[in-house]
């Protein structure tokens, strides 16, 4: 490899890691509080809109949801400042055993992880 | 004539660092829309900087392939002529407009370039968020007619530096519209801000890469509406911000396919259809999403779906 091409991938290594520190330091990310009722209904109105939930659990810390539509499961999860969706049997879903207030979702491309307030799972809302 | 005196895209870098920074600060100071989240930025970043590399790896194969048609090229267009930019500049520009209207509609190209859409944010860095996998999916081939015909090599990579560089600015929602007279010649942040969308309604649009007037003419184009907003990322978005996932995960996608293939036709389906293509139609394609959210529009009102759903 030449000197140039080696000053300029340096160069440009240092130029990435200057952004990232600066868009940590002063980017605005889009608020996400944790989620209602009503943030929870329009959520999944955009990410499902073909589904109708037959009810819908939101996650203690307002950080995830997940709903259910006939043997369907509809998860949502905060990912940086935005939300995930995907779907799953819901025979998944009902058969997972939170620990310590966690219940770990094991989906194919992430291990999204849901507050529950207390192991009961299912909770009375998706019972 | 074979190798470009100088890279426009390397002396841009600069001012795409400032460019950056101006964003982020117009965010911060609430004097414009744009909004930065750090693990994002990061992986845009890292594609642009990875991207670099690839590009250096794979080089050496696109510049013998280049110089190999230009030894067996039809006309020899001289570089001084200014009809010879012109030309280049259209010939060019529409050669990109079947690159990316390929890169949508196909999924083994789709693979390569669904990595510069996976940002669920709209800002100059998505602009950064370049392939590693151009090279192998072998899109640079579109441009060998253009040497072919005679533009010197040199010429056509100065050309495809200046559409990319053109490209950067558009990645931005600081500007919400161009004077109508550019809107409607050129590709505006607005027209590009609808190709980065996820809902239905602007899904394969806008592949233009600095005149929208192809879109226009193919019939691709698609207006950002105020009623909606543009909502950013892929149809299904990435679970999570591993940056060799995001390179990758397409690629893998369609290796897994392919070995749960009960025949040539299907694998080929799941190589050369649309993403999201199915043997048994149980995924969803753009053209499914579209019809069913023209479905709902229609069902929601009737009068209104047909009038608005474009």
């Amino acid at each position: 490899m030449d000197k140039t091409l080696l000053i300029q991938l340096g160069g440009s290594l240092a130029g990435v890691v200057l952004l990232v520190a600066l868009a940590a330091w002063l980017g605005v990310a889009r608020p996400t509080p944790p989620l209602d009722t009503e943030a929870a209904r329009a959520l999944l109105a955009i990410e499902f809109p073909d589904h109708r939930p037959d009810a819908v659990w939101i996650a203690a810390d307002g950080a995830g949801l997940i709903a259910r539509d006939g043997t369907l499961a509809l998860v949502l999860y905060r990912r940086g400042d935005g939300y995930v969706a995907r779907d799953l049997p819901w025979s998944m879903i009902v058969a997972l055993k939170p620990t310590n207030g966690r219940l770990k979702v094991r989906l194919a491309d992430a291990r999204p992880v849901f507050a529950v307030s207390d192991d009961a799972w299912p909770p009375k809302e998706l019972a | 004539m074979q190798k470009a005196a100088f890279d426009p895209v390397q002396m841009a870098i600069p001012f795409f660092v400032l460019a950056v920074i101006l964003e982020i600060l117009l965010g911060r100071f609430a004097r414009a829309k744009a909004n930065y989240e750090t693990r994002d930025t990061a992986m845009s970043l890292s594609m642009g900087f990875g991207s670099t590399v690839a590009g250096v790896l794979f080089g050496g194969v696109i510049f013998a392939a280049t110089v190999w048609v230009w030894r067996h090229r039809i006309f020899t267009i001289p570089m001084t002529a200014v009809w010879a930019w012109v030309v280049l500049f259209l010939a060019e520009d529409l050669t990109y407009y079947w690159f990316h209207r390929l890169s949508h509609e196909r999924r083994f190209w789709w693979a390569s370039h669904v990595n510069h859409h996976t940002s669920t944010h709209y800002n100059l860095t998505t602009a950064l968020r370049q392939t590693w996998t151009g090279g192998v999916a072998g899109t640079w081939l579109l441009w060998l007619p253009l040497t072919f015909l005679g533009f010197p090599p040199a010429m056509v990579a100065i050309q495809k530096g200046i559409s990319l560089i053109y490209q950067f600015w558009i990645h931005t929602e600081v500007i919400r519209r161009m004077p109508p007279w550019f809107e409607a010649v050129f590709n505006t942040p607005s027209h590009h801000r609808v190709h980065h969308a996820r809902n239905a309604r602007y899904l394969d649009a806008n592949y233009a890469g600095i005149l929208i007037i192809w879109d226009r003419l193919f019939g691709t184009f698609i207006p950002e509406v105020d009623e909606e907003p543009c909502r950013y990322g892929t149809v299904k978005n990435l679970g999570n911000f591993n940056l060799l996932y995001n390179v990758f995960h397409e690629w893998i996608g369609i290796a897994k396919d392919i070995a749960s293939s009960k025949s040539t036709r299907e694998a080929l389906g799941y190589v050369f259809g649309p993403p999201g293509w199915s043997p048994d139609g149980s995924r969803d394609t753009s053209h499914t999403l579209k019809a069913k959210w023209r479905a709902r529009l229609a069902a929601a009102s009737p009068a209104e779906g047909e009038e608005k759903a474009p």
